[in-house]
């Protein structure tokens, strides 16, 4: 029964991939079969209905004078143009670390 | 495939969004204010969208943005451009909400509160537009309702991940830059946050509750 589980849950992840263009061409076939089951087409269905709510909704625009007060707290840094020791904040993360992150799977 | 087809014409190339951006950022580097400014007027929206979701207060959620583009001007002398410029802003925008919320002390909100929230905060007129009857009309501020209670609820992990792929449309491999963690994990964490989602909402879809979960 667990084993059953753990099988339509994986089915549901591969459809939730698929879904978003994401899924590897070996687990296309799978996944395509799962659709014609009635938890799978239901999986689809609701995923899509997630995305479609989420998107129809108006985010916060942002308030007047937002802009004059950000421009004005930028004018008060200083300029760009001089090199300096990297500083420790907000560094991007290295390609090689990023491809190397990617090749494990975690929770 | 643009910059192909034009090489191969031996015509001019359609400059990227992305190459863009990199030429705006190093106009920055070299002392060109404005160049940030135009880079602010592009994505200070963008990124109301994505941290108001994870800052739920309009007005703290621009704090946080104004934050961020101030991180990021100090930063940008040193990006290199081996990531693209948004996946990187985003980035920031995330840590910066991150730490907002930790140093607010605040968890992820309970459903209760997050119903209190959510139904001061709907807007109508973005329910659906083909929806007549008020029993559809009804139907379908239930399903919203519900959807925003439950990404509420969600771990902030899982809710980035949701938001970054529903609403901004990134890519696994943007999604996995922006947080930092391998592709396997964002496909996860936005499986995961799916399912949590569609378990609150199978009941109002009519569909049947998976039980064998």
């Amino acid at each position: 029964m667990e084993n059953l589980m753990d099988t339509n849950k994986k089915i549901r992840e591969h459809i939730s991939a698929l879904g978003d263009g994401e899924l590897s061409a070996s687990d296309l076939e799978l996944a395509f079969a799962a659709l014609h089951s009635a938890d799978g087409h239901h999986a689809w269905e609701v995923y899509h209905r997630i995305g479609d709510v989420l998107r129809a909704q108006a985010s916060p625009d942002l308030s007047p004078g937002f802009a004059e007060r950000l421009a004005a707290r930028l004018a008060a840094e200083p300029a760009h143009g001089k090199r300096e020791a990297p500083a420790l904040a907000e560094q991007e993360p290295a390609p090689a670390q990023v491809a190397a992150s990617r090749s494990a799977s975690a929770p | 495939m643009h910059r192909d087809a034009a090489a191969a014409n031996g015509t001019r190339s359609v400059t990227t969004e992305r190459e863009c951006d990199q030429l705006l950022v190093e106009r920055v580097q070299a002392g060109d204010r404005q160049a940030f400014d135009l880079l602010v007027a592009k994505y200070q929206r963008r990124l109301m969208r994505l941290v108001s979701r994870l800052v739920h207060d309009p007005a703290e959620a621009e704090d946080v943005v104004q934050e961020t583009f101030i991180k990021a001007y100090r930063a940008l002398r040193h990006f290199r451009g081996e990531s693209a410029f948004y996946t990187w802003l985003y980035r920031i925008g995330i840590n910066t909400a991150k730490n907002f919320l930790v140093t607010q002390g605040r968890r992820a909100p309970t459903s209760t509160e997050a119903d209190a929230e959510r139904a001061e905060a709907f807007d109508d007129a973005d329910s659906l537009r083909d929806i007549n009857t008020p029993e559809s009309v009804l139907a379908s501020k239930q399903i919203a309702y519900t959807v925003n209670a439950a990404m509420e609820a969600l771990p902030l992990e899982l809710r980035t991940a949701i938001v970054l792929r529903e609403i901004e449309g990134l890519s696994y491999e943007e999604i996995s830059e922006v947080m930092a963690c391998p592709i396997g994990t964002v496909r996860s964490r936005i499986f995961r946050a799916r399912e949590v989602i569609a378990d609150k909402l199978r009941p109002l879809l009519d569909l049947p509750v998976d039980k064998r979960r």
